[in-house]
Formats: structure tokens, C-alpha cells, sequence
């Protein structure tokens, strides 16, 4: 840290840090020994002992308490005279509003999911206050610079939704590892385990799905004088088994594919499991329900074996058995969680009976709560990097240095001996539904469609908004928030039941309604366009947006997760949280990120014949290869 | 487009009212018999301020709005009859600051025309007579006046 360049624009700059946590302790650390001075910092969280590891700013003794706070008072420790404001709150809250960010020269994000970037990138856009916003995936990282009107904003390019997989793919013809433990934590995990209401697509048959569904939702009570045991061994037989044989039935899937065998408990076991039970009473020491583990009872200790299939099938019996045995009190009301040790087993044994079955290879319970829980490792090293990163190009904008600002991506596999890629910023999108003003299209039946229907799947959905103010010319259809009296909230409650085309200013084909958010300072137009019919299939929402550059790509991931007759559920097919948690000294990974990474030969390649000319940059490096190793890795 | 450069200020008024406004007013879209909410006009309640003669009043004023807001002022109606030098006998609010050719600006908000009307209450302008009753009372009666006053707030109480 050259303290000898510090620059009037450095020394009197306010900036705003959003995070404390990975690349923001770096980011901190870094920000004060460049001469920053005023530096604010907001960060919800708080420490936890799995973060220590990596975000060292942070002891101990401080588990519990606020990452703004602590991260502030180390930094004080070794630069006393700066000043440094922490605030332990979501920069969601009402109070960081757009006033509160226009006192800001920049703000520099070192966030961990998609829906906070897109808040803090929409009042950055609101205020005119310059973003600079980054992120990690292990070895992976990236820096960009967003700054209104002259580059593109974070919504520009769209962001990846999560990692979605057809209903059928599931459910029937699972030819991936992730494809498995999808069926066995969103359909099977939660058909036993939870809310037993939630529409669930276990038992979707091709052909006969209706004559059969009634008897088929039976199969998983369990009968009142059915011992454990034998409860276990029927789900079993009826998941892996029945529902095979059932499956193999229908030729037609099978032409092109290889035939899963059948797996039934009678074949996998060689003689009478009971004998071979661990021994259930070695939980009974600890009445902490996230203690009990049927690999613990098992004797299995090393969760990175692989085990076999007999392995498997024991752990998912005894899994099984100790959540009817240990939890009952829960059973209805579990979702899967990648920190329920049971739930990771019971879901790992599942995916590899499944994966056995389907001739796909198993993997090991570490590995498959990497998938379930859609987690990648953090590397420090690569925070300290975007880190600096994130300084140098916040420098350059509070020079208003426009020429030299770079996005920078941080790569695994460097050719060439280059780790870092800089690439020339793009300019705005002309139509981000973000930061430009052009209206998208909604395609829509007006005569079916509720409002709620239009709030739910496109305003808060898509559109990512928290507290939409929905509007046609002047008039309100709809409007949300404590502050609303009763009578208002009542009428708007009573619009959201009503269909488009009945609301009190009827939304027709033509319409253009505006929609806004409280607090997002967001605003964007939708034109309406009445279609009667649309395809169950492809299009479940029975609406369609676009009018974004590669919206519809989005868009159609989102509308493959549903198949079969309109019984399908989101559950079943969204794969992969968004939300990104911290844990154990491995970051989940936003899937935000990792398009964003996915994206950088894309992003790269239009820029190739600028980055030539251009004697700062550097050599180029082989972009499309590297993306496609790295989407290998992270799915 | 419709209600285009109006609509989308309202939209703002509406959202900064909502964020925040000053004790004991209220301000919001006039929601029709069959459930349509419109932004073009505002019902408002103004209190009397404490410690005058207007204290205890939730006095209702309607804001319409007309496409050419906020180059143009809302028209500002307190019931036909309201009583006050500077009030219409339509009711019509009479204060420079609605007034197109003198003090209005577009800058002017919805929060700043109800405090703006607040004061006026208690502090007419007898340059500006909008109506004999409360003007004559006002300049020759001031104890009469004073008790009309009283008796109006008492005409108008909170709606809660």
C-alpha cells in the first residue's frame, strides 16, 4: 500500500462498503492502509466460528457478535485516526434510502446473493452514486464497475436464475449425479418429511398419473400397526423398485436410453437387516436432534468414502428410522437443510440407491452435500485479490478516470501465466428494464389471469420488487405495506383475487400499466398483450415476459421446471437455493456468481479486437475453454 | 400516454407520503364506489393546530389533480360553506403558494401544500377575501369570530 500516492480523492472520499464478510474484511483492511478516511460499512450478519478461517479480522471471541462492528474496531486498532461508521442492519432496511446513498462518492459491494446486489445496484442507479460490485466461487472471482449511463448496470445482462432441471428429467429419466439428489431432496425428502399438503410430483406417472395419484399418496403413511421396520422397507421397495418397474413399462422412454434396474430391499440386502442395525441407543447421549446420524449408528465415520450400494440402502433405512424413532415431532414440517446431518445422509443414500439404479456413478455424503446444498469452497487468497481489485477500480472512479475502468475476472486454470482478466466495461443496455426506461412486453390471457397471479410470478418474481405500487394511467390497482389503512388494504386485497380484465380499471390488451416500488426507486412499464391460449408445458406461469436483451433465455429456463399436467411444483424442480449462507469454511455459491463467471468468454469475445489495440491489457487468454471447465465444475 | 408526467409526480407524492408525513394528517388516493383508486384526487384530513381555535378539527380537503400537475397547482376544496376569509363559499382554497400566476412552483409538494394550508387556518389573509361571512366576522367580530371557529372544529372531529 504505497502510502505515498494517497490523493486528495482518496483522502476525502465517503465510501460505503455493503458486506463484512469474506471480501469485505478484506476489503476493509485494504480500503484504510490505501488512505481511505471515511469509510461506512453495513453488514446484517453476524460472526460465526466457520467464518474465522478466512475473514481475519474477526477471533473467537467475537462469534455472536456484529461483522461490522468487530471488522470496524480491528481496523481502528491499526489506523486509529480514520473513521469508520458500522451499521449491524440489511441494507434492505427503509433507512438506507436514497438520500442515504447519495452522501456517498462510491459504494463497493462485497455481497453474498443476488437479491441484495440487485436492491443496492437499483438505489445506486436512484441516488447517481457509482457501483463497484464483486463477488467469489473459490478460485473465481470477478470485479466490475457500474456507473449510470456510462456502463452497463448490474441488471444489464440478466442474472441467472437457479439451476433448474425439467420435471421429467427427475422424476423419470435422471441420466446426472444432481439429477438424483434433486428427486431425493425436493421430491422424496420432502414427500416424508414435509408439509404433506405441498403438491409433489414423487409419484407422476406418464400415462396413468390421475387414475392412480389417490393411491399412490397412501403409499407414503405410514400405517398405524406398521412397525418401523417394515415402514421402511416399503417406501423403499415402492421408490426404487415399484416406481422403477413402473417406469420400464412404458417402452417408449426407453428406446434411446438405458433401462434403470429395479432395486428391491429383499435383493439388496443379503440376509435380514435387522441383525446388522447399528445401535440406536449410541444417540441417546444427546437430546440435540441435529446430532443424531444414522452414519454415526452405522459405524461409517469418513464422509468422504463412497459407499456401495448395500451401504447406501443401510443408511437410508436407518435415516429413515431415526427420524420416525428421534424426530418425529418434526416430520411434516422438515425442508431439507445441508446443516441436519440426518437430512444430508438420508438424501445422500437416496441420490446413490437412485443413481445406482439409473447406472450413474455414486458419490460420496461430502460430495453430495456440496450438490444439495450447492456449496463451493472460499479460498481467501481469492478475496484478497477482488479485494484490491475492488480498490483500484474504486480509485479510478473517484478520479473519474472513465477510459481505465476494467471488469476484471479472476480465473482458476490462468494461461499464460495471467490470473487476471481485465475486460473494457460495456455500455448500458438500452433495454435493461433496470436502468432504461423501455417498456417490456407481458404476454398474458386477461380474462384468466388474476392479479395475484401478475404480482406473485412477474412483479416480485421477476421483477424483484418488495413493496410494488401497480398502476394503469392514473389509476392504483395495487399497493402494499403496514402503512396502508384498512380499508385500503381491503380493496387491494379484493383486486388481487380478481381477473386483469375485471379489475375496477380493467387491464386489456394495450394496457400499459406502470409498476414502482416503494423503495426501490424503481420503476419500470409493461405493455399488455391479451393471448388466449398458452402451452402448460412451456409457458406454466400462463404468462410471458419479455423485452429485455436475453430475457426469454431466462425466462424459458424458468418455465422448463414444470411439466406433467400442471400438477407440477416448484419444489420439485427448482434445484438449487439462491440465497447464499456461509458455512463451514465454504461459501454457497449464488448462482449469480456463477453465471456471471460462466458468462466471461461471452463477455470477453466481443471486447477481443478492443483489448488487442489496447497496450494496458493483457495477453488474451483462451476463454470459451475455460468456461466450459468451469460450468463442469461448479454443477 | 395518459395522465403521462402527472401520473408519474403523483406516483412519487404517493410513495413519499407513505415513507413518511407529518402527525395527525392524512393524504390518500380517492378510492371509487366500485374499488378503483384514483391518483388525480387526493382525500386529505388537516388537524387545527394546537393551541389555536382550530385545535381539535380534522378539517377534510380534497386535491385535484388535473394532467397538467405539477406545471399547474391542484385545486384544494374544503366542504362547500367551509368558514374562513380565504375559503370559497364553494370551498375552494384561496393562498398564494395554489396560485398558478404567483407563488406556485412544481417543486411545491403534497406535504408542503397541507402544511401550507394548515397555517393558513389560523392565519388568513385579509388582503385575499375569498368569502364575506368569515372575512366581515374576522375584521369586525373578532369574539364571534373566534367562536365560529370553535364551533366548526367541533363540526369536524377526528374520524377514528
Amino acid at each position: 500500500m504505497a502510502s505515498h500516492q494517497r490523493s486528495p480523492a482518496i483522502k476525502g472520499a465517503k465510501v460505503l462498503m455493503v458486506g463484512a464478510g469474506g471480501i469485505g474484511c478484506e476489503l476493509l483492511k485494504t480500503l484504510a492502509l490505501s488512505g481511505f478516511e471515511d469509510i461506512h460499512i453495513i453488514d446484517m450478519d453476524t460472526i460465526e466460528v466457520s467464518n474465522l478461517n478466512r475473514q481475519f479480522l474477526f477471533r473467537q471471541s467475537h462469534v455472536g457478535q456484529s461483522k461490522a462492528k468487530v471488522a470496524r474496531d480491528a481496523v481502528l486498532r491499526f489506523r486509529p485516526h480514520i473513521s469508520i461508521t458500522s451499521y449491524h442492519a440489511n441494507v434492505k432496511d427503509p433507512d438506507f434510502n436514497v438520500d442515504f446513498f447519495k452522501q456517498f462518492n462510491v459504494v463497493l459491494n462485497g455481497l453474498d446473493n443476488l437479491d441484495a446486489r440487485r436492491h443496492v445496484n437499483r438505489l445506486c442507479l436512484a441516488s447517481d452514486v457509482p457501483l463497484v460490485e464483486s463477488g467469489t466461487t473459490g478460485f473465481l472471482g470477478q470485479v466490475t464497475v457500474h456507473v449510470k449511463g456510462k456502463t452497463e448496470c448490474y441488471e444489464c445482462q440478466p442474472k441467472p436464475t437457479p439451476k433448474t432441471y425439467p420435471v421429467c428429467t427427475i422424476t423419470s429419466t435422471p441420466s446426472k449425479f444432481v439429477h438424483c439428489i434433486v428427486w431425493s431432496k425436493d421430491l422424496l425428502f420432502a414427500k416424508l418429511f414435509g408439509d404433506k399438503n405441498q403438491e409433489n410430483d414423487l409419484n407422476v406417472r406418464s400415462s396413468d398419473a390421475a387414475s392412480s395419484s389417490q393411491q399412490a399418496e397412501d403409499v407414503f403413511e405410514r400405517q398405524n400397526d406398521e412397525g418401523i421396520e417394515e415402514y421402511a422397507r416399503r417406501i423403499y421397495d415402492h421408490v426404487f423398485g415399484y416406481n422403477i418397474e413402473d417406469a420400464l413399462s412404458n417402452e417408449e422412454t426407453w428406446k434411446n436410453r438405458n433401462r434403470p434396474k429395479p432395486l428391491y430391499s429383499r435383493d439388496v440386502f443379503p440376509e435380514e437387516p435387522s441383525q446388522q442395525n447399528g445401535n440406536m441407543d449410541k444417540n441417546c447421549a444427546t437430546d440435540d436432534p441435529l446430532s443424531v446420524s444414522a452414519m454415526a449408528s452405522l459405524g461409517l465415520k469418513n464422509p468422504q468414502d463412497i459407499w456401495s450400494l448395500l451401504e447406501n440402502s443401510r443408511i437410508f433405512l436407518e435415516a429413515l428410522k431415526l427420524f420416525f424413532g428421534k424426530r418425529e415431532k418434526e416430520i411434516g414440517n422438515l425442508s431439507f437443510d445441508k446443516d441436519d446431518q440426518l437430512a444430508v445422509e438420508f438424501v445422500t443414500a437416496a441420490a446413490n440407491i437412485r443413481a445406482a439404479s439409473f447406472g450413474i456413478p455414486l458419490h460420496s455424503l461430502f460430495e453430495a452435500k456440496g450438490i444439495a446444498g450447492n456449496i463451493v469452497h472460499a479460498v481467501a487468497t481469492t478475496n484478497a485479490v477482488i479485494a484490491g481489485l475492488i480498490v483500484i477500480e474504486a480509485i479510478k472512479v473517484l478520479q473519474s478516470d472513465a477510459n481505465n475502468y476494467r471488469m476484471t475476472y479472476c480465473l482458476e486454470h490462468p494461461s499464460r501465466k495471467m490470473l487476471l482478466m481485465p475486460v473494457e466495461p460495456f455500455e448500458p443496455n438500452k433495454s435493461c428494464y433496470v436502468c432504461s426506461e423501455t417498456p417490456l412486453l407481458l404476454e398474458v390471457n386477461t380474462h384468466r389471469s388474476k392479479l395475484r397471479d401478475f404480482v406473485e410470478k412477474i412483479v416480485k418474481a421477476k421483477l424483484g420488487m418488495n413493496f410494488p405500487l401497480i398502476m394503469y394511467g392514473p389509476a392504483l390497482l395495487y399497493e402494499v405495506g403496514d402503512d396502508l389503512d384498512e380499508d385500503m388494504a381491503a380493496n387491494y386485497a379484493a383486486n388481487l383475487e380478481k381477473v386483469l380484465s375485471e379489475l375496477p380499471s380493467p387491464v386489456t390488451g394495450g394496457t400499459m400499466l406502470t409498476v414502482e416500488d416503494l423503495q426501490q426507486e424503481f420503476t419500470c412499464n409493461i405493455n399488455i398483450k391479451h393471448r388466449e391460449e398458452f402451452d402448460e408445458e412451456k409457458e406454466p406461469d400462463g404468462m410471458l415476459l419479455s423485452g429485455w436483451t436475453q430475457a426469454p433465455r431466462v425466462e424459458k429456463d424458468d418455465n422448463k421446471t414444470v411439466g406433467n399436467g400442471g400438477s407440477s411444483t416448484s419444489n420439485a424442480s427448482s434445484a438449487m437455493p439462491v440465497e447464499a449462507e456461509e458455512d463451514d469454511d465454504i461459501e454457497i455459491v449464488p448462482i449469480g456468481k456463477k453465471r456471471k463467471l460462466g458468462e466471461i468468454s461471452k463477455a470477453t469475445n466481443p471486447n477481443l479486437s478492443d483489448v488487442a489495440d489496447d497496450d494496458d491489457v493483457l495477453v488474451m487468454l483462451d476463454g470459451e475453454n475455460l468456461d466450459v471447465k468451469k460450468k463442469k465444475k461448479l454443477q | 400516454m395518459s395522465g403521462g408526467i402527472a401520473r408519474g409526480r403523483l406516483a412519487e407524492e404517493r410513495k413519499a407520503w407513505r415513507k413518511n408525513h407529518p402527525h395527525g394528517f392524512v393524504a390518500k388516493p380517492e378510492t371509487g364506489p366500485d374499488g378503483s383508486v384514483n391518483l388525480m384526487v387526493w382525500h386529505c384530513t388537516i388537524p387545527g393546530k394546537a393551541g389555536t381555535d382550530w385545535e381539535g378539527g380534522y378539517f377534510p380537503l380534497t386535491l385535484h389533480f388535473s394532467e397538467d400537475y405539477p406545471s399547474k397547482p391542484p385545486k384544494c376544496k374544503f366542504p362547500q360553506g367551509f368558514f374562513h376569509p380565504n375559503v370559497y363559499p364553494s370551498g375552494t382554497v384561496c393562498l398564494s403558494i395554489l396560485n398558478e400566476d404567483s407563488g406556485w412552483r412544481p417543486a411545491i409538494t403534497v406535504k408542503q401544500i397541507l402544511v401550507g394550508i394548515q397555517d393558513l387556518l389560523d392565519q388568513p389573509n385579509p388582503a385575499d377575501p375569498a368569502q364575506t361571512d368569515g372575512y366581515q366576522l374576522f375584521i369586525q367580530e373578532p369574539a364571534e369570530y373566534k367562536r365560529r371557529v370553535r364551533q366548526q372544529a367541533k363540526q369536524y372531529p377526528p374520524l377514528v
